[in-house]
């Protein structure tokens, strides 16, 4: 197994509020790594230190390592140039701008770039290429055409911050096969989410709670442990249940 | 009429600022004149038109016929390939009932050249005909203009008439530019402004629209990119004077420089109590999450800057 990612005692405090509190994690190349926890838990805060978004270009201490290079303080577009890509939970909207240009600028760094094809794998047909980016799609299709981008970009590591959010029971199975063949097609994926279901399509899962990393391992066992121990604590403890 | 050389030169200069070379090669213009002589005139069906060139510009007349409908638009160009104090156009276009046509009108300013151009342009949209009237601006880097253009247009019952202002590329100068629709039951009246402002431009905008017909609609939309030290204004004012008219000002202004100004007002005026006008105004810098999502697909934030002004002028 060679690490792609390696976060290796990441603190981060915002405002005066520890959010992230030693987080340790490794990705390994080509797998589906989940990271699970409730709201708060700190999930969102390390995937925009990951991606260098959100003026979070850097922890206060630890380190964030790429392929074996050091990505802290890297702007977002060297971070994209080296390999890695976030999804948006809730993806920005884009005036005049087609479904195809948007795929085509995801994808002008991979030669093999099907438009058409990046639609289908997500569910899409091609009447949807001249649709615009803009507040005409829905929010369903909006995340379809996000997860097509980055199948467009096919980078080394996607960072899709809860793709399962917004998204309808009946289409969670088309989201999770959507995961799969971006790992199929050479993209190891950080899946960010709060849905134990969701979950249990990765190979490792980590879960996340009060900016500390308190599991790793199978994702049944992290999902269950999730369910039974982490739903509770938010009832017993709301304080922990903020805004990430 | 010109000749080929003439033509030739004129094509060379507006190429270089951004004009379609394929409306050369393929002889498109209906109308092409520089500062005030006429270079090509060539009717199209079902049109009918006087051209008179003035001491410093034309006078146009146009008339669509009743029912005409024209798949390819009618295209115009009022340009200026050197410089020359002061460029007139006055024009009155008449669509006629049921017709449905679409003006394609380039506006086309050489570089380095410096003029002023005065345009006034009277509209008249007939009974349930349908015309776009796109005023395509393209100035070169160093081309400086000043640009003040009135229309004012009536639109007949269950008529559409969109007029989409738009300088994507160059320079805009200093530009005045209002837009004044009476709109008439069931009509539809969308004004749209596309405009960049670069260095010390100064744009100032004013869209007025009366909705005077029962069940009439107007929609003024503005998108405006401030750069640099560019001062810009837009006013929109819509009454909603009818039954059951609708109203809708949308301006969305994107400021890039320190020393910038810019200035958005919405006048909304209802005088029916089943008239409904609403008006929504934004500005500031570039939208932080669109563009940290180009940037995540690697592009460098004045690729991603560029990709989302063009997408909003487009």
């Amino acid at each position: 197994m060679t690490p792609i990612l390696t976060v290796n005692d990441v603190k981060l405090t915002i405002d005066g509020r520890p959010i992230l509190k030693g987080v340790n994690l490794i990705v390994n190349e080509g797998e589906i790594h989940a990271v699970l926890g409730p709201n708060g838990a700190g999930k969102s805060t390390l995937a925009g230190l990951i991606m260098g978004i959100n003026d979070l270009k850097e922890p206060d201490s630890g380190e964030i390592i790429f392929q074996d290079k050091l990505v802290n303080g890297l702007d977002i577009t060297e971070r994209a140039k080296l390999g890695i890509t976030l999804a948006w939970q809730e993806p920005a909207r884009f005036e005049g701008i087609t479904v195809e240009e948007y795929l085509k600028l995801s994808g002008r760094n991979n030669p093999e770039l099907d438009v058409v094809e990046c639609l289908e794998l997500v569910g899409l047909d091609c009447s949807y290429l001249n649709r615009f980016v803009d507040d005409t799609l829905s929010g369903g299709e909006r995340k379809r055409v996000e997860l097509a981008s980055v199948l467009a970009m096919r980078p080394k590591l996607a960072v899709l911050d809860e793709p399962d959010s917004g998204i309808d029971f009946a289409s969670m199975e088309d989201i999770a096969n959507m995961i799969k063949t971006m790992r199929e097609r050479g993209t190891t994926v950080l899946m960010i989410t709060h849905r134990e279901e969701i979950a249990e399509i990765a190979d490792k899962a980590t879960l996340m709670c009060d900016g500390k990393v308190v599991q790793t391992g199978d994702p049944k066992e992290v999902g269950q442990k999730f369910k039974t121990m982490c739903v509770k604590c938010e009832v017993r403890n709301p304080e922990l249940v903020g805004g990430e | 009429m010109a000749t080929k050389n003439v033509l030739d030169t004129v094509a060379k200069k507006f190429i270089q600022i951004g004009l379609p070379k394929d409306l050369f090669e393929r002889n498109k213009f209906n109308l092409l004149v520089d500062r005030n002589k006429i270079i090509v005139r060539y009717p199209a069906p079902g049109v009918r038109s006087e051209v008179v060139e003035t001491p410093t510009g034309v006078k146009t007349k146009v008339y669509v016929e009743p029912g005409t409908k024209l798949e390819e638009p009618v295209t115009l160009c009022f340009g200026a390939a050197e410089t020359t104090e002061v460029q007139t156009t006055e024009g009155e276009i008449v669509v006629g009932e049921g017709a449905d046509v679409k003006f394609q009108v380039y506006g086309a300013m050489a570089e380095g050249i410096k003029l002023k151009h005065k345009n006034k342009l009277k509209v008249r949209v007939e009974r349930n005909a349908r015309f776009e009237f796109l005023d395509l601006h393209y100035n070169g880097e160093d081309t400086f203009v000043e640009l003040d253009t009135e229309t004012d247009a009536y639109i007949g019952e269950n008529a559409y008439f969109r007029s989409v202002f738009k300088q994507t590329r160059g320079r805009a100068g200093k530009v005045r530019i209002v837009l004044k629709a009476q709109v008439d039951k069931k009509g539809v009246a969308v004004f749209e402004t596309k405009m960049i402002g670069k260095k010390d431009d100064e744009i100032y905008v004013e869209d007025v629209i009366h909705l005077n017909g029962e069940e009439s609609r107007g929609i003024s939309k503005s998108r405006i990119i401030a750069v640099d030290e560019t001062k810009a204004t837009f006013v929109g004012e819509t009454y909603g004077n009818a039954p059951r008219c609708r109203g809708h000002i949308d301006c969305s202004e994107v400021i890039r420089g320190k020393d910038v100004t810019v200035k958005a007002v919405p006048v909304v005026v209802v005088n029916d109590e089943t008239a409904k006008v609403t008006h929504e105004a934004a500005i500031g810098s570039i939208d932080k999450k669109q563009l940290e999502t180009l940037m995540a697909r690697g592009l460098t934030e004045d690729e991603a800057v560029d990709v989302i002004v063009q997408g909003m002028l487009r």
